[in-house]
C-alpha cells in the first residue's frame, strides 16, 4: 500500500490561435503549496503568465481528487485484506488489543509498586528528613555486626589452614614411614573438603545474618515512617531510632583513616557553539577504594564516612553513581578483582539490592535472549556482506559463530559485553558496570574500534539514558600495573580514552538536555607522581577547560 | 493567532517513542530521536488558527523524550455536557454537529486529519461553541510513527484503520508503513460521534475494548449499511426513525465502511440539513501578517456598538491580547510547565535505579530493563493557572494596553535617545541588563504591545521601530523588528513562491552534507522539518542570485537564525536573508571572493592596531593573523561561532548599525580575550579559537558600540563594501549617526578611495579621509558637518596631527594644530622615539586620534607602523597626504616656535 502515487495531470488552455496540452506527472500528495507548484510549471514549461491562476485551481482540483481517491483506495484495500479473510481477525483484534493496554493509561492495569519499590519510597522520603542521621547511625552498627561475623570467620578459617598445614607437613615428612602417597591424597582431599565445609558454614551464616538484617531493618523503616506520617511530633520515632543506634561501639584499631588519593580535578566545556559544562576528575587509587568503606574513627567512636551520606540520599535520585569495572568472560566472582568486590559487598547487608550472586543469576537469565539478538545481528552483517563485496573477513565471523553455538556458547560472554549490579551498600557507588575484556587489552596497539572502548560508548549512553550523573572509567583500562605498561604506553593509552570519551559525550549529549556529567578516570596504584602529572597535563590539550577566572589586583 | 477572550490554558503530556540503539539514517547519521521530530512537525500547527480549533502555543521536550504541550482549554467538553443535559434536541445537535464541521473542514483543507475526534476532545467555551482539541496529535507524531500508543479511542475507529491494525514503522525510514488515514477516516467518526449525541450516550458504553472493536468488525463484514445495521437495535432504532430525514441521511453518508463511498467533509458541510447554520456562520476574521500584498482594508469591519461597548466598559484587558502573547507572559510571570506537571502529579516517573538494565552486550542492546508506567498515555489535560499573571499585571492602567505612537515627529528631528511614552515610565527598568529585562513581566508587557502596534503600521512606522530597537527587541516579537530593520517589503510569500525549490541542482549535495552539521544543538533547527525548511530557504537564495553569487559553506549558519525565528514563514526568513547579504556581506559569495574577504581581513587587521597596538603586535609577532580565525566570523557574522541565544542578543544589534560595525564586533571579541591571547603562543591561540570560547555577549555589544563610535568613519572604508544605493536612502530616516554606511554618502576628492591591496596589507594603521579629519578635527568649524557624528560634550577635537615630513616642508605650510617630527630624524638606532619637545606632546595627547600627516610616499605609513610598534594606540595615517588639502585653503603657516 503505497504512500504516494504518480498521475498524470492534463491542463489544456487555449491562446488566441493555438490550443496547448500540458501533460505533467505528478507524486501524490505534493507536499509544497499549489502556487508554488504552479510557478514550478510555469518557470519549467515556459507558460504564459494569464494562465496562471486557471492553472492554479485546476491543479488544486486534481490534486484533491487524486490524493482523496489515493486514500480511498488504500483504505478501500485494507478493508478488502480483512473481508476476504487475508488477515486473521483474531490476530487483528489482538494487535489492537494489546496496544490499546500496554500503551494507554485509560485502560492498562494500574501500576503496583512492588515490595522493594515500596521500601525504596518510603527510605527516600525517611532519609531526606530529620531521621536521615539515625538511619545511618543504623546502618553502620548493622554493618559493624557483619563485620564482626566476618572477622571471627577469617580468624576461624586461617586457624584451620594453620592446623591442615601442620597435618599436612607431618604426614608428608613421615611418608613411606607411616604413610602411604595414597593416604596422602586421602589426607589432602578431606583438608580440601574440611576447608569447603567450614567456608559454606560461614556462607549460609552470613547470608542467613543478611537476610535477617534486611527484614529487621525494613520492618524498622516501615514502621518509623508511620510513626512519622501519623502524628507530626518527630521525636518519637526519632528517639527509638536513636536508641536501637545508639552507643556506636569504641574503636578498637587506633586510627582508620581513608589513606590520602592523588586527584586533579577539572570544568570543561563541550560542544562547538551551544556549549555545556562537565567536571573530569583524574585520581589515582584501587579501584575497590572507591567501593570500600573506610570508617573514620572521632574521639575514639567509629564513625561513618561523608560518602556513605550522599549515596544513601541520592539512591532514588535522578543523580546516579556509577563505575566501570573490567573483568574476564566468567560470570562468577572466584577469581581476582571480581572475588576481592564480591568480598566487599558482603561486608555490610544490602538493605535494598539482591546479593551479588542473586543479581548474577538474573544476569545469566538473560543470557539466551542476548545470544538470540547477537545472532540476528551476525546474520544480519553476514548477509550486508554477501550483498556487498563479500569480504572474507565477516564470512569467517559467522562460521566461528556456528562454532560457537555447537560448543555451547549460549551463555557465554564475549569481549565488550558487560553486566550490571546495583548495590546500596557501598562507598561512591550505585552502580558497578561490569566490563568483559580479556588480555589483548594489554597490547599497545588497540583503537577506538575495540570491544571494551565501544562498550564504554555504550556504557555512556546508557548512563545518560538513566541519570548516571557520576561515572568512574578505569582510564588506562586495567586495574594494576604491569610490567608492559610503559610510558609511552600509558601516555598512548590515556590519550586514546580521553579522546574517546570526549566523543561519546559530544555524541550523547546530541540531544539531551544540557545536565552537567561528572567523568572520573581512574589510574591504578602504583602509578608514579610524575606520571600522573603527565596524564593530568594532556587534558587541557585534549578538552576545551571553562574559562578561568582571572583575578586582578588592581 | 486569536485573542484569548475567556480561554485558558491547557497542558498535557505524552512520550514519543524511543528508538532501540544506535539506529543511522540513510545518511549515516543517528536517527533523529522521535521528540525531536515531534518538535518540528508541531511547529506549523500554531499556524493553524481557526475559531473553531483550540490554538495550540507551545512545545516542549524534557528528558527521556517526554513531550509537553500547551493549547487553549476550555473546561468545558461535550462528554460532561452530554452527561448532565441527558439528550440534545435535533436542532442543538445540528448546531454542534456544523461547528464540529466547520472545524473539521478547516483541519482537511490544510491537509491536517484529526484521527483523534471524540466527545471528549470536543471542548465548548463559554458561550457553548465548540472547539476541537487534540486535532493535532495524528499530525505532528507523523501519522502515529513517533509514539507507540495508538491515536483515537476503539469507540471511533474508523474500519479502514482497524483493518490496516496497529501502526507498524518501516525500520528504515521510520516512516508508518500502513496507508495513512484521510480525511474521510474523521467522516466516520463525525459519524459517531453524531449517533452518540442522538441517542445521548456513549456508544457500547458497557461494552470492552474488544466487543466494541467486533462490532466495528461487523460493519465491515456485512454487507448492510452500518446505519440500518445500527437500527436492527430497538432501544437505538427508535431513537433514529424519530429523526428527521435529512438527519439520517447525513448519519448513513457517514457509516459507509467503504471509504470511497463515504462523503467528504466538504460535501458534508454542504449538505441541506446544515443550510440555516451555513447561512448564521461568520467567517473567521484574518490574522494580521507582515508584507503582504492583500489589501488590509479589504474586509474592515469596524467593531459594531455591542463590541465596543463590550470593550470599553470591560475590565479585563488581557483578554483582548492574542494567545501566544499572553502565554509568553505567563510563562515570565513565573509559570513553569514543569512544576505544574510536578504537582499534578503527572511527572512522577520510577526512579532510574530501578529501571536499569542488567545486560548489555557490544551491539548495544540491553537486557532486563523495566518500562516506566509514566511513559504511558495519559489523556488528563492540566489547566494552567492563570492568576499569577493577572495578580502581577492588576497595578498597569487601562491605558498602558492601549499606548498612543502620534507625538513623535517631535523626536524625529532633535536625536537624543530614543523615548516613547510606554517606555518613559519604564527608564528605570531600561537600564538594567538585558537578560533581566527579558524576563521582567511588566516592562516586556509593554515592549511588546508596544512593538505589536508598531509592526501593525508598518512600514509607516518604520523610523519608530529604529528607535525603538536601538532600546532592546522582546523575544517575542523579534522575527517581525528584524524583518522590518532589515527593509522587508512587498509580496514576500509571492517572491518566494516564484523560486523553484524542488528541481535538484548542483549545489544540493553541498547543501544537504552541511545543514545537519548547523545549530543542531538547537532542538527546533535539528528536526527534520527544520533540515526541509533550511534546505528549500538555501535553495532558494542560491537560485535567486544565480550567475552572481554561489554557495558558499557559511551560508547555511546565516540561514540558521532567520529560520528559528521564522519556523512557520519560509518566505520572510529567505526574505530576511536576502535582505541581510548585500548589506552586511556584500560580494563574499561570488565565486572568487578572496579579494574581498582579503581587504575586509586587512582593514579588521588595522583596527586592532588601532584600538589595542599591543595585541596586535602580539598577535603579528606570533604570526597569528586573523586570516586563520577571522574568516568564519566574518562570513557567517559569527552566526557560525556563537550559539542561537547569544546570536539574536548580538544582531539585535548588529542590524542597527552599518557595515563596518561587524569588524568592530571582532575586535570587541578580541579584547575580551585579551588576557589569555597575549600569554598564548601560536599553537595555544590556535586551539583557543578551533572553537570559541564563552563570551559574555553583552559586554562584547557594549564594547563593540565604544569601539565603533572612537574610530574615524574613513578607517573602516572597504572598496568592496556595497556601493550607495539609488533608491530608497533617502527615505530611510538617519535616526541613528552609525546606522549609515560610509559608501552610501555622496563621494568628493576629500572622501576615500581604493587602495591597492598590497599596500593596505602593507600598512598596519587604518587610513583616515581628509574630509574625516577636517570634520573630526573641527577645521572648518562645528558646522561643517556631513556625516553626523556624536560630538564630545566637551567638544575638544579628538584629533592630534602629527606632521612627519621634513622641517622645511613643514615650515612651508601645514594643518592648524599639528605638530612636526620629521621621520628620518625621529628614531633612534634602538628604534626608540628620539625625546625632545614635540615627542612628549604627542605623549600627553596619547588618548587622542594620532594623525600622521605626511607627502605621498610611505613614510608617514612608516612613520605610524614605528608607532603601533612603541604601542601608540589610535593611529592613523592620512589618505593621500598633505596635497589633498591644497585646494581647500586649510593649510597654514605654522607660527615660528613651537
Amino acid at each position: 500500500m503505497p504512500h504516494t502515487v504518480e498521475k498524470d495531470f492534463i491542463y489544456i488552455f487555449e491562446t488566441k490561435t493555438t490550443q496547448s496540452k500540458l501533460r505533467v506527472p505528478i507524486t501524490l500528495p505534493i507536499n509544497i503549496s499549489f502556487r508554488e507548484f504552479v510557478a514550478r510549471l510555469i518557470r519549467a514549461h515556459n507558460l504564459p503568465c494569464f494562465i496562471e491562476e486557471d492553472l492554479e485551481k485546476k491543479l488544486a482540483e486534481f490534486v484533491n481528487k487524486e490524493t482523496c481517491t489515493l486514500h480511498d483506495e488504500n483504505a478501500d484495500e485494507a478493508i478488502l485484506t480483512v473481508k476476504n479473510g487475508s488477515i486473521s481477525e483474531k490476530d487483528l483484534l489482538q494487535n489492537w488489543l494489546s496496544v490499546y493496554n500496554n500503551e494507554l493509561k485509560l485502560y492498562a492495569k494500574p501500576y503496583e509498586l512492588s515490595k522493594d519499590e515500596k521500601f525504596g519510597e518510603v527510605y527516600h522520603t525517611l532519609i531526606h528528613s530529620p531521621a536521615l542521621e539515625t538511619l545511618l547511625n543504623l546502618e553502620h552498627e548493622y554493618s559493624l555486626g557483619v563485620e564482626q561475623v566476618i572477622r571471627k570467620r577469617d580468624q576461624d578459617l586461617r586457624h584451620l589452614l594453620e592446623k591442615q598445614r601442620h597435618e599436612m607437613d607431618d604426614a608428608v615428612q613421615n611418608v613411606g614411614v607411616v604413610y602411604k602417597d595414597n593416604d596422602i591424597n586421602k589426607l589432602a582431599q578431606k583438608q580440601f573438603e574440611t576447608t569447603q565445609m567450614i567456608e559454606d558454614k560461614w556462607r549460609s551464616e552470613l547470608g542467613i545474618l543478611h537476610e535477617q538484617q534486611k527484614a529487621e531493618y525494613r520492618e524498622w523503616v516501615h514502621r518509623v515512617h508511620e510513626d512519622s506520617k501519623g502524628n507530626a511530633t518527630l521525636p518519637s520515632y526519632v528517639q527509638r531510632l536513636r536508641n536501637a543506634a545508639s552507643g556506636l561501639p569504641e574503636a578498637e584499631e587506633d586510627e582508620r583513616q581513608a589513606p590520602t588519593r592523588l586527584e586533579e580535578s577539572f570544568t570543561i566545556h563541550l560542544g562547538a557553539q551551544m556549549k555545556t559544562t562537565h567536571n573530569l576528575r583524574l585520581l589515582c587509587a584501587d579501584i575497590l577504594e572507591l567501593c570500600k568503606h573506610k570508617p573514620h574513627t572521632v574521639g575514639g567512636v567509629v564513625i561513618p564516612q561523608p560518602q556513605r551520606l550522599q549515596t544513601a540520599m541520592s539512591l532514588y535520585s535522578n543523580n546516579l553513581c556509577g563505575m566501570v569495572m573490567l573483568v574476564d568472560n566468567r560470570l562468577n566472582s572466584y577469581t581476582g578483582i571480581k572475588q576481592r568486590f564480591a568480598n566487599l559487598c558482603e561486608h555490610s547487608t544490602d538493605f535494598h539490592f539482591p546479593p551479588l550472586n542473586q543479581q548474577f543469576e538474573y544476569v545469566e537469565q538473560q543470557l539466551p535472549q542476548a545470544a538470540q539478538i547477537r545472532a540476528i545481528c551476525k546474520i544480519q552483517a553476514g548477509e550486508d556482506c554477501d550483498a556487498g563485496d563479500a569480504l572474507s573477513l565477516h564470512s569467517s565471523s559467522s562460521s566461528n559463530s556456528g562454532e560457537e553455538k555447537e560448543k555451547g556458547g549460549e551463555k557465554k560472554l564475549h569481549g565488550g559485553d558487560f553486566f550490571l549490579t546495583k548495590h546500596s551498600n557501598l562507598s561512591e557507588v550505585h552502580v558497578v558496570f561490569h566490563l568483559v575484556s580479556d588480555d589483548n587489552i594489554r597490547t599497545s596497539d588497540i583503537t577506538s574500534r575495540h570491544p571494551v572502548i565501544l562498550s564504554i560508548r555504550n556504557i555512556i549512553k546508557l548512563c545518560f539514558r538513566y541519570d548516571i550523573h557520576t561515572i568512574t572509567l578505569p582510564l588506562l583500562l586495567t586495574h594494576e600495573m604491569t610490567e608492559e605498561m610503559t610510558i609511552p604506553w600509558c601516555m598512548k593509552r590515556a590519550e586514546l580514552m580521553f579522546k574517546c570519551v570526549k566523543g561519546f559525550m559530544i555524541e550523547m549529549a546530541t540531544y539531551s538536555s544540557q545536565e552537567s556529567r561528572t567523568i572520573q578516570f581512574l589510574v591504578p596504584r602504583g602509578l608514579s607522581e610524575e606520571m600522573f602529572y603527565q596524564i593530568s597535563n594532556m587534558i587541557p590539550s585534549i578538552f576545551r577547560l571553562s574559562n578561568p577566572l582571572v583575578v586582578k589586583s588592581s | 493567532m486569536p485573542v484569548l477572550g475567556t480561554a485558558q490554558f491547557g497542558v498535557r503530556t505524552f512520550y514519543a517513542a524511543s528508538h532501540p540503539h544506535d539506529k543511522c539514517g540513510a545518511n549515516g547519521l543517528p536517527v533523529t530521536p522521535n521528540s525531536v521530530k515531534i518538535l518540528g512537525r508541531f511547529q506549523c500547527l500554531t499556524s493553524l488558527s481557526h475559531h473553531r480549533l483550540c490554538q495550540y502555543l507551545d512545545i516542549s521536550k524534557t528528558k527521556h523524550e517526554c513531550m509537553i504541550i500547551v493549547s487553549e482549554h476550555h473546561p468545558q467538553c461535550l462528554k460532561e455536557k452530554l452527561k448532565s443535559e441527558g439528550t440534545f434536541s435535533e436542532e442543538q445537535i445540528v448546531h454542534t454537529g456544523f461547528q464540529i464541521l466547520e472545524g473539521l473542514v478547516h483541519l482537511h483543507d490544510n491537509n491536517v486529519t484529526h484521527r483523534n475526534l471524540g466527545l471528549e476532545n470536543v471542548l465548548l467555551d463559554q458561550e457553548g461553541n465548540v472547539k476541537l482539541s487534540e486535532h493535532g496529535l495524528y499530525y505532528m507524531t507523523d501519522y502515529g510513527a513517533d509514539v507507540s500508543f495508538p491515536i483515537g479511542l476503539p469507540r471511533y475507529m474508523p474500519p479502514e484503520v482497524l483493518c490496516s491494525g496497529p501502526v507498524r514503522v518501516d525500520d528504515d525510514s521510520g516512516k508508518c508503513i500502513q496507508p495513512l488515514s484521510g480525511p474521510k477516516a474523521d467522516v466516520w467518526t463525525f459519524g459517531i460521534l453524531l449517533l452518540e449525541l442522538i441517542l445521548g450516550q456513549e456508544m457500547w458504553s458497557d461494552l470492552g475494548i474488544n466487543e466494541k472493536l467486533q462490532k466495528i468488525l461487523q460493519f465491515v463484514k456485512s454487507d448492510m449499511s452500518p446505519f440500518d445495521i445500527l437500527c436492527q437495535n430497538n432501544a437505538t432504532a427508535q431513537k433514529l426513525q424519530a429523526l428527521s430525514l435529512e438527519m439520517r441521511d447525513v448519519i448513513r453518508q457517514c457509516l459507509i465502511v467503504s471509504s470511497s463511498k463515504r462523503v467528504k467533509s466538504g460535501d458534508l458541510y454542504q449538505h441541506p440539513l446544515f443550510k440555516a447554520e451555513r447561512a448564521k456562520a461568520v467567517p473567521p476574521k484574518k490574522d494580521f501578517t507582515m508584507c503582504t500584498t492583500e489589501l488590509r482594508c479589504e474586509n474592515l469591519e469596524l467593531p459594531t456598538y455591542e463590541e465596543t461597548i463590550a470593550n470599553e466598559f470591560s475590565d479585563d484587558h488581557l483578554s483582548q491580547r492574542n494567545m501566544q502573547e499572553v502565554y509568553y507572559l505567563w510563562r515570565l510571570a513565573g509559570g513553569d510547565l514543569e512544576s505544574v506537571l510536578k504537582k499534578a502529579g503527572m511527572s512522577k516517573t520510577r526512579p532510574p535505579v530501578n529501571l536499569l538494565p542488567c545486560f548489555g552486550i557490544l551491539d548495544g542492546d540491553v537486557f532486563g530493563q523495566d518500562r516506566d508506567y509514566a511513559e504511558l498515555l495519559d489523556n488528563t489535560v492540566i489547566k494552567l493557572n492563570q492568576e499569577q499573571l493577572r495578580h502581577r499585571l492588576r497595578d498597569i492602567p487601562p491605558r498602558a494596553y492601549y499606548p498612543r505612537l502620534e507625538d513623535e515627529a517631535k523626536q524625529l528631528d532633535g536625536q537624543q535617545l530614543p523615548t516613547s511614552p510606554s517606555c518613559g515610565e519604564l527608564t528605570t527598568s531600561a537600564t538594567l541588563p538585558l537578560i533581566i529585562r527579558e524576563r521582567d513581566v511588566e516592562y516586556q508587557f509593554h515592549r511588546i504591545i508596544l512593538y505589536d502596534r508598531l509592526l501593525i503600521a508598518y512600514p509607516f512606522k518604520r523610523a519608530h521601530i529604529w528607535r525603538e530597537a536601538r532600546v532592546d527587541i522582546p523575544p517575542l516579537v523579534r522575527a517581525n523588528v528584524w524583518a522590518a530593520l532589515l527593509e522587508v517589503e512587498g509580496d514576500v510569500q509571492g517572491a518566494y513562491d516564484a523560486i523553484d525549490k524542488e528541481t535538484p541542482t548542483a549545489t544540493d549535495r553541498q547543501i544537504e552534507v552541511d545543514i545537519p552539521r548547523c545549530h543542531q544543538y538547537h532542538e527546533l533547527l535539528s528536526s527534520p522539518t527544520a533540515h526541509g525548511k533550511f534546505k528549500r530557504v538555501l535553495k532558494a537564495w542560491v537560485l535567486s542570485n544565480f550567475g552572481h553569487y554561489v554557495y558558499w559553506q557559511g551560508l547555511d549558519s546565516l540561514c540558521a537564525p532567520f529560520l528559528a525565528l521564522n519556523f512557520n514563514n519560509e518566505a520572510m526568513a529567505f526574505a530576511c536573508l536576502s535582505a541581510f547579504i548585500p548589506k552586511y556581506l556584500h560580494k563574499f559569495f561570488l565565486k572568487d571572493n578572496s579579494p574581498v574577504i582579503q581587504e575586509y581581513l586587512a582593514v579588521f587587521s588595522h583596527l586592532i592596531a588601532f584600538h589595542d597596538p599591543e595585541l596586535s603586535n602580539h598577535l603579528d609577532g606570533i604570526g597569528f593573523i586573523p586570516d586563520l580565525y577571522a574568516i568564519p566570523w566574518f562570513l557567517t557574522m559569527y552566526a557560525h561561532v556563537f550559539p542561537m541565544h547569544k546570536i539574536m542578543h548580538l544582531w539585535d544589534t548588529l542590524l542597527l548599525g552599518n557595515s563596518s560595525l561587524p569588524l568592530c564586533i571582532g575586535v570587541a571579541i578580541l579584547q575580551q580575550l585579551r588576557d589569555r591571547l597575549l600569554s598564548f603562543g601560536f599553537n595555544e591561540c590556535i586551539l583557543l579559537f578551533s572553537d570559541m570560547p564563552e563570551i559574555d555577549i553583552e559586554r562584547c555589544v557594549h564594547d563593540s558600540i565604544k569601539i565603533f563610535c572612537s574610530t574615524p568613519k574613513s578607517a573602516t572604508y572597504r572598496q568592496h563594501a556595497r556601493a550607495a544605493k539609488s533608491r530608497n536612502v533617502e527615505e530611510r530616516p538617519n535616526v541613528s549617526y552609525y546606522s549609515r554606511d560610509y559608501n552610501e554618502m555622496p563621494r568628493t576628492e576629500l572622501s576615500m578611495e581604493p587602495i591597492p591591496m598590497d599596500e593596505l596589507k602593507g600598512e598596519k594603521c587604518p587610513r583616515i579621509s581628509a574630509e574625516d579629519l577636517i570634520e573630526l578635527g573641527e577645521l572648518a568649524g562645528a558646522g561643517f558637518s556631513r556625516s553626523p557624528t556624536k560630538k564630545r560634550q566637551g567638544s575638544k577635537p579628538m584629533i592630534f596631527i602629527v606632521d612627519v615630513r621634513s622641517q622645511e616642508d613643514y615650515r612651508r605650510g601645514t594643518i592648524q594644530g599639528s605638530i612636526n617630527i620629521p621621520f628620518q630624524t625621529a628614531f633612534s638606532p634602538e628604534g626608540e622615539l628620539v625625546p625632545g619637545p614635540a615627542v612628549s606632546t604627542l605623549n600627553q595627547k596619547r588618548s587622542q586620534v594620532i594623525v600622521v600627516l605626511g607627502n605621498r610616499g610611505r613614510s608617514a605609513s612608516n612613520f605610524a607602523n614605528e608607532l603601533v610598534r612603541l604601542g601608540y594606540s589610535r593611529v592613523c595615517v592620512l589618505h593621500k597626504g598633505i596635497d589633498v588639502f591644497r585646494t581647500t585653503g586649510l593649510i597654514i603657516v605654522p607660527p615660528a616656535d613651537i
